[in-house]
């Protein structure tokens, strides 16, 4: 092996690729960890040809990084084009899509949309793993200028009660990674103050092996301050602020871009070290800078780290820039330089900024007491160089470094034979019992109350709802970002893997139907959506397919909704020793509020109300709670939807609650119309009449449990009956708000009565009840 | 003369916003300001003094991360160079109320209890809730006693306030029984945790968020100045912050308001 290296100088070496065989060329790929294929490393011979030179080890890994699923989206990019990135709406409200996505908000505001993975470091070291995740987050919607003011934590584990003796070597258990996770979110969105208002908190089997943890924030910011992610003009000055380059989140991406292993373990060093000291003052000290006009573009340092950063940004800028990697602060000694070009340490921003703004831009660092230094200069070369001890160690041509490579790799998409499955109806009441203690259902107050929702004051409706000490799950959270003006944002977030996993056509179109009837029930116009695409290896047909299949339906129900994907990130290569995760397109979605003293809350507000039901209720179980707890998991019809009917409807319910008629509402989705009656009643804390006789012909489990699309359940006062049937004609009457706290249930001569008490013990307990 | 408040912050504190946007809507002059500017260790546009202010405030956060006992670095910092400006500032009858972090901070300080003088060691704690967990959720507080900081609020009145905390569990240790005796005595408690009616959470979750001492949310100094309290009044400013106002309508003053107004009035003595 030695006889390719040769030194150049102090800790850099010349990799003799250009004469070395194939055999020799995978071996060096394999003892490097470089993740590049045979083809690619081929490529790379032949662009050095035409330089005429080896590249250096500093080169190979630049291009290791540039060159990976995670940096250049090199087999997904073609799908998304014609998909989630092609959703067609007569009116555009995105401003800019960059590391975020910044969106028409008023005249003056725009808002700040950013979603990522962080799952493969969250399977390793899960408080390590979410907590960075949140920073990574954060420094997306800040590099755009943006205030954040949210974040959103979708997370999906195993089953916490998995046997422990089923778990395969160097695999954590589900309760472990849960805790962390839960923990490291806390731990840093609490630590930089900025709310925890939405998430979700999945378990299936398939995440045993390897556990999702998607990331999203929302930001504000005023349209003539938004910051761009380029190198400004030649001469720029780059600006590396923040935390100390160590060899923390080496290989991350590569990490990122492969199958879990048991070997996997040894990887940990691909895990960067989070501190959300470092990133509270940077948040106020980049967002001074940019306040006061000094910059002329900034960037956060993610995947690939300076790598990355300084080509992208002098990429998209179309101009060129030298970084002197001898002026970086390094957090230990003797790294290597290869090894500072990659390293993916937390809490960095890179800022461009014109040569006489320099001194200016340092003060404000210090005064926040965040490290900041002139690492780099711009210029028009459109190549990227790397210099150490005053020698050129990296030196490429931009566009042949960020283009990368593309793939068409080959897939197949496998229908599922619908069937339903024969049963004898068992006991509802014990069926209610079951499917409100399951971990998807029940409570999720655990997980909500250790994030502060609430800090900066802005959230308006909180992710917890109703009388307090009885508060149950809302829809969305409600935010009132800007202090002279009434209008909001609703932020939500939705997926459900059971259905995208028997079809993922139909999953991803639930997904979206679903996060517009959370948004609706808050009483917001659904406007945006970011998208998460967490699937297994793609390299492997089947498993392709199903990302496809995938992007059609998300593709199909925004183009409808009107709502198009302003921001996404794709997360591949989800698959451990246990097989793949269930395909996982998570969603989040930004609605409008015209007037958040006009937002709507799912608990029930007083007895004697009536209760209604929108959508219609269908024969759709497979997926579905009920079904699963039943053993009929993949069994019967996945529930599909009609975006135009969701749509219309969606429209009827924002006027009736405009007009005041809705005094409470809630998506139906896991568990079906019970457990969203359920729901309202323990917020409200009074009891509900159901009788559903009249809704359709099919059995009572199906009508309780169907799992459709589409619906929602809506209380009104009988005063305004004639009002709101005018206005929602569609809508059906299936009972009434009581002050008895029960729960009962009438389907013709079929009458169950449940007590509340007993349904909330269950549904608090599901997980772990607060105490 | 127009009084002025300061937001004391470092890195890690991070509810300044909202404290500061209470305080101007109560009227009352504000501005953050971090603490190398009162050190001198700012450049000169920047640096100010504590005696230019009447209100020193401390907001909620995580000052300096926390990583060691909520508060304790925020206070060495303080107690290494600016103790004798903050003695002087409370000795002059001026304002200083720490929230939540600000709670622990002036506990750490020796500001509270301070039955007898401001002590050189802390002589209580703001330690972990007992069920271990951070808890952000709303909670109903009944006001015991008046001090400076809350005039206007009636004697036995209940205002639901959020708290989000993981260390705000008030303790003496062993002295619990003594030091307790001695902060009724002195009238030194001014808000205990309720129910939603008024009656006693007696340390009963979640009524009691964090199982403190006596249901204890915040106590100020004998002589009335210094205030410190773990929920959180600056988030509930206006009626639609209150964690349940879709049951009751979304205008009005929020339940925090009115600790504001009257810091606003005892400020109009100075």
């Amino acid at each position: 092996m030695s006889e390719l290296y040769k030194k150049v100088t102090d800790k850099v070496f010349e990799i003799s690729i250009l004469q070395a065989s194939d055999k020799e060329l995978e071996q060096m790929l394999k003892e490097r960890s470089l993740g590049l294929s045979l083809e690619e490393i081929k490529k790379i011979q032949g662009y050095f040809r035409k330089e005429k030179r080896n590249p250096t080890d500093v080169e190979l890994e630049a291009l290791s990084q540039a060159w990976s699923e995670h940096c250049c989206y090199k087999t997904s990019r073609p799908i998304l084009e014609r998909t989630v990135l092609d959703v067609k709406v007569e009116c555009d409200p995105c401003i800019v899509s960059e590391d975020a996505a910044v969106v028409e908000f008023d005249d003056v505001y725009g808002y700040v949309v950013a979603l990522e993975s962080h799952n493969h470091p969250s399977a390793l070291d899960p408080y390590g793993g979410a907590s960075t995740g949140i920073g990574g987050i954060l420094r997306d919607v800040l590099c755009m200028g943006g205030q954040p003011i949210a974040l959103i934590d979708p997370i999906f584990f195993g089953p916490l009660d998995y046997p422990e003796e089923k778990l395969p070597a160097g695999t954590k258990h589900p309760r472990y990674l849960f805790s962390g996770v839960v923990s490291g979110i806390a731990a840093y969105g609490n630590r930089v103050g900025i709310p925890t208002v939405s998430g979700m908190v999945e378990f299936d089997e398939s995440y045993v092996g390897n556990c999702l943890v998607n990331v999203g924030c929302i930001g504000m910011v005023r349209k003539d301050k938004i910051a761009r992610s380029i190198a400004g003009g030649a001469g720029d000055v780059y600006i590396l602020a923040g935390g100390k380059t160590g060899r923390d989140g080496i290989h991350g991406v590569t990490f990122a871009s492969a199958e879990l292993r048991e070997e996997s373990e040894s990887d940990v060093p691909a895990v960067q070290l989070g501190y959300a000291i470092m990133k509270e003052p940077l948040m106020h000290a980049c967002l001074e800078v940019n306040e006061k006009g000094l910059l002329t573009g900034m960037k956060d340092f993610g995947g690939g780290g300076l790598s990355c950063v300084s080509g992208e940004m002098a990429y998209s800028g179309g101009r060129g820039a030298t970084v002197d990697l001898d002026k970086v602060s390094l957090k230990e000694e003797n790294m290597h330089p290869w090894e500072i070009w990659v390293s993916e340490s937390q809490e960095r921003m890179m800022l461009s900024v014109k040569p006489g703004n320099v001194q200016k831009v340092l003060e404000i660092f210090d005064f926040w007491d965040v490290p900041a230094a002139a690492v780099g200069v711009v210029d028009d070369t459109k190549r990227i160089k790397a210099v150490y001890k005053g020698k050129t160690v990296l030196d490429f041509d931009l566009e042949f470094l960020i283009k990368g490579v593309r793939y068409q790799r080959p897939y197949k998409i496998i229908e599922r034979r619908e069937k339903d499955v024969e049963f004898k109806m068992p006991d509802l009441g014990e069926s209610i019992k079951k499917v409100l203690g399951s971990p998807r259902v029940g409570s999720k107050e655990a997980v909500i109350r250790r994030y502060d929702h609430e800090v900066r004051g802005n959230t308006i409706i909180k992710p917890m709802q109703g009388v307090i000490g009885k508060q149950s799950h809302g829809d969305a959270a409600v935010l009132k970002p800007l202090k002279d003006s009434y209008k909001g944002l609703a932020i939500s977030c939705s997926v459900n893997p059971q259905f995208c996993r028997l079809d993922p056509y139909w999953g991803a179109v639930a997904a979206v139907d679903e996060l517009v009837r959370n948004l609706a029930a808050v009483n917001s116009m659904p406007h945006t959506l970011a998208d998460c695409l967490n699937f297994a290896n793609p390299e492997k047909p089947e498993r392709l397919g199903e990302l496809i299949r995938a992007c059609d339906g998300l593709q199909y129900a925004a183009t409808i909704f009107q709502t198009p994907y302003v921001s996404g990130n794709v997360s591949l290569y989800n698959e451990g020793t246990l097989g793949p995760v269930a395909p996982t397109p998570t969603l989040i979605g930004v609605g409008i509020v015209k007037d958040v003293r006009k937002a709507v809350t799912s608990d029930l507000k007083k007895p004697g109300n009536l209760i209604y039901i929108i959508g219609e209720t269908k024969n759709e179980l497979a997926g579905s709670e009920y079904y699963r707890m039943m053993g009929y998991a993949t069994q019967g019809f996945v529930p599909k939807a009609e975006p135009h009917e969701t749509l219309e409807s969606v429209k009827a319910l924002l006027a009736a609650m405009d007009d005041g008629l809705v005094k409470s509402c809630h998506d139906l989705s896991e568990g079906g119309l019970i457990v969203a009656a359920a729901e309202m009643a323990f917020g409200g804390d009074i009891g509900v009449a159901l009788d559903v006789t009249h809704m359709n012909d099919m059995r009572t489990d199906y009508k309780i449990f169907s799992e459709s699309n589409g619906r929602w359940l809506v209380e009104i006062e009988k005063k305004d009956k004639q009002a709101f049937e005018k206005q929602m004609p569609a809508a059906v009457k299936i009972g009434e708000s009581i002050a008895e706290r029960e729960i009962r249930i009438t389907d013709g001569k079929n009458k169950t009565n449940l007590p509340l008490d007993e349904l909330r013990d269950k549904w608090e307990n599901a997980i772990q009840k607060e105490k | 003369m127009t009084t002025n408040a300061c937001v004391l912050i470092i890195e890690g504190t991070n509810c300044e916003e909202e404290m500061k946007t209470a305080l101007l809507e109560a009227g009352i002059p504000a501005e953050i300001v971090h603490l190398k500017q009162l050190t001198g260790d700012a450049p000169k546009e920047k640096q100010r003094k504590l005696s230019d202010y009447e209100i020193l405030m401390l907001p909620g956060g995580w000052s300096a991360g926390d990583y060691v006992r909520a508060g304790a670095i925020f206070a060495a910092r303080i107690k290494s160079r600016l103790m004798d400006d903050v003695k002087e500032f409370v000795d002059n009858g001026f304002l200083v109320g720490g929230i939540c972090n600000g709670f622990q901070i002036l506990t750490e300080l020796g500001l509270l209890p301070a039955f007898e003088g401001i002590p050189d060691q802390p002589t209580a704690a703001l330690t972990n809730n007992l069920n271990t967990n951070f808890q952000c959720r709303p909670s109903y507080l009944k006001h015991e006693n008046k001090c400076a900081f809350t005039g206007r609020v009636g004697i036995g009145q209940v205002l639901q306030i959020p708290v989000a905390h993981g260390e705000g569990r008030l303790t003496f240790g062993e002295k619990d029984e003594k030091m307790l005796k001695e902060l009724v005595e002195n009238k030194q408690i001014i808000f205990r945790y309720c129910k939603p009616d008024g009656s006693g959470a007696e340390g009963v979750f979640p009524w009691n968020p964090n199982c403190s001492l006596y249901d204890i949310a915040g106590i100020c100094n004998p002589e009335r100045n210094v205030l410190g309290m773990m929920p959180h009044p600056e988030r509930v400013i206006n009626k639609i912050q209150n964690a349940d106002w879709t049951r009751t309508g979304p205008n009005g003053p929020g339940d925090g308001r009115v600790f504001f107004e009257s810091i606003a009035e005892y400020a109009k003595k100075f």
